[in-house]
């Protein structure tokens, strides 16, 4: 629970911050495109679809790369930090799709003042998945390229797919190759095939994790 | 704190780093851990500290160390740079991990130790000179109170005075809340008085371990005629030995018996002490004498 | 301070006897606890205690419990009948046999020493 608290206290506040900086400078930008064209996406959603998941893979990848070594130095074993990071990852996915789609209601509403025409977005629980998924994707590659070095390249397509799985329920996140409907024609119960890439992923994550070595700090 | 290690191995790929080593400490004392560069003193305290999973065994108070959470909380190791602290963090920023996740963390004094060795608490780890960030290691090892606590070249670019404040806070410290402690170095001089008992390692394997002040009066070097010397040292264990001319000098290990200063005063050979360093240096010279 | 060619513990018994021959050290004087010597000198506790073990063991000193330890009545006169004891033997040999090595006659050395007798010296 300690170390939970500690990433909540230390990298929540954090997280927070980076979502209202990012819905801020949306909203700037959106009225500073209105000046020159009509808006005819959410700029919101782009942050959503795009931005969000790669800064949630970058915390995936803080979470094992940097944190990991400074638990195991302060007496925490690899096990408990697992556990702990893993339950802050949902925490923080739920949290991120929560102010997401708090984001979404705040600017309909300045849209709907301004008379500006928005692309439909996906879901919270979409949202929730890719989050879910991107994080664990970036632990697991994280954990990979620690432990194995180079051969840590080897996680990469693996992380791939899983990651893509996550994210075709998301308009404005890219569609399939080769069967670009797929996801689409499966419908809801896609989000199931997402939740099992997130538990795929941190699986992978801890098979490597149990047993690495603290490596010594350049 | 007891600490029993079993048959420990430590390799990487094809290199091996600790070779089948076994060795008990009673606890509750100040431990060198002394060696030369490269002779597994960094893998050793990593497989104790359970930074690596140990082949062999490595038990603490009787419990197997690695990934046990008891276990793990009774230990704090700092390798030379400094393992709790990341690069890109501010300084307080670390300290707060300590207090965060650490039941026996004094943070106080933690603050104190920061100001003693004048480490800026909003500077980023990465900024710190090399002797800084040593410092602070030595801030996160000695606030961390850990009944087991391993400084690992904890001494590595800090300047003199620097390091006479390290060795005086250390030594205050334990004496205040005592527990074991075991200090890596390969430079001896200035540490040995602190210590109550050494290890000492070479190419992975356990050399010898004892009490300072037993091994300070086990150095022997004998002074004289060649011949004598020779017909002196027979028996004895001899670390090096120089000639000049017809004279002497062989540095033997052991403590010499009544009769054997007897007989040294018979052959007319002079018998004087030697420095812990200089019995370090010779009980692991890679050229040195008949072991 | 201390070097490390002897045990540290033998090196503070040594020291602290001299201080008591010399008068530095005075008969049911407190010395330094263990834990003050050992910070003041920069040596480990225990060797500090091993030593003023041994001070007690032969009788320099004498623990009161809870307040510390101090210098026994007869320290001063034991040490020096142990002195005398050696004093030929570890002090005044190695001298003769220097003096022969570097070629000072032991007439001179005699005269020296009776000098220090008529200025009543030490």
């Amino acid at each position: 629970m300690k170390i939970f608290r500690h990433l909540a206290s230390a990298l929540g506040a954090f997280c927070a911050l980076a979502a209202l900086g990012a819905f801020a400078f949306a909203v700037v930008l959106t009225f500073v495109v209105s000046a020159f064209k009509d808006v005819e996406i959410s700029a919101w959603n782009v942050v959503m679809s795009q931005v969000a998941r790669w800064f949630l893979f970058w915390v995936g990848i803080y979470l094992v790369h940097n944190v990991l070594p400074i638990a195991v130095a302060h007496g925490r074993t690899r096990r408990e930090f697992f556990l702990a990071a893993s339950a802050f990852s949902v925490a923080l996915a739920a949290v991120a799709a929560l102010l997401g789609w708090l984001g979404f209601v705040a600017e309909g509403g300045i849209y709907a003042l301004m008379d500006w025409q928005a692309d439909e977005h996906g879901s919270p629980l979409a949202y929730v998945l890719m989050f879910l998924v991107w994080t664990a994707v970036g632990m697991f590659c994280a954990a990979a390229f620690d432990r194995y070095g180079s051969a840590g390249v080897f996680s990469v397509p693996v992380g791939f797919v899983l990651a893509i799985i996550s994210t075709t329920h998301i308009p404005g996140a890219g569609r399939w190759p080769i069967v670009p409907n797929l996801p689409t024609a499966v419908g809801a119960g896609w989000h199931l095939l997402s939740l099992a890439a997130f538990v795929v992923a941190l699986g992978l994550t801890w098979v490597i994790v149990r047993n690495a070595p603290v490596r010594v700090r350049s | 704190m007891q600490i029993d290690v079993q048959g420990l191995s430590v390799r990487y790929g094809d290199v091996t780093a600790i070779d089948d080593m076994s060795f008990s400490l009673a606890g509750n004392k100040i431990y060198g851990l002394l060696g030369r560069n490269g002779s597994g003193k960094t893998s050793l305290m990593s497989a104790l500290a359970g930074y690596r999973k140990p082949s062999g065994s490595v038990q603490l108070d009787g419990a197997p160390v690695f990934e046990n959470a008891a276990a793990m909380r009774q230990v704090c190791l700092v390798r030379h740079s400094a393992d709790a602290a990341d690069k890109g963090d501010k300084v307080s920023y670390v300290l707060e991990y300590g207090a965060a996740w650490r039941d026996t963390w004094d943070n106080d004094y933690a603050l104190e130790l920061a100001e003693l060795f004048k480490i800026g608490l909003k500077t980023k780890v990465g900024a710190l000179s090399l002797g800084q960030r040593s410092a602070l290691g030595v801030v996160i090892g000695l606030a961390s109170r850990s009944p087991l606590t391993m400084l690992d070249e904890a001494h590595l670019g800090m300047d003199t005075p620097t390091r006479y404040a390290f060795y005086d806070a250390l030594l205050n410290d334990f004496m205040a809340h005592p527990r074991t402690i075991i200090l890596s170095t390969h430079l001896i001089e200035e540490l040995a008085s602190l210590l109550e008992e050494v290890v000492i390692i070479d190419a992975g394997r356990l050399v010898l371990q004892e009490e300072a002040d037993v091994l300070r009066s086990r150095g022997t070097e004998v002074t004289g005629n060649a011949a004598d010397v020779d017909e002196f040292t027979a028996t004895l264990t001899v670390l090096s030995e120089k000639s000049l001319g017809r004279t002497k000098a062989a540095m033997v290990y052991g403590t010499l018996d009544d009769d054997q200063l007897v007989r040294a005063r018979q052959l007319g050979l002079e018998l004087g002490p030697i420095a812990l360093q200089d019995l370090f240096v010779h009980l692991t010279d890679p050229v040195g004498g008949k072991r | 301070m201390f070097d490390d060619r002897s045990p540290i513990y033998r090196q503070i018994a040594d020291r602290i006897k001299a201080d008591v021959l010399s008068g530095a050290l005075k008969a049911d004087e407190q010395v330094m606890s263990t834990n003050q010597y050992a910070s003041y000198y920069r040596i480990n506790p225990a060797t500090a205690a091993k030593a003023f073990q041994q001070l007690v063991d032969e009788q320099v000193l004498y623990k009161k419990r809870g307040i510390g330890m101090f210098v026994s009545a007869q320290a001063r006169d034991m040490l020096r009948a142990q002195g005398r004891e050696t004093f030929f033997g570890e002090v005044v040999d190695p001298m003769v046999a220097e003096a022969r090595a570097i070629g000072i006659p032991l007439a001179e050395v005699i005269r020296r020493i009776e000098q220090h007798e008529d200025n009543g010296g030490v």
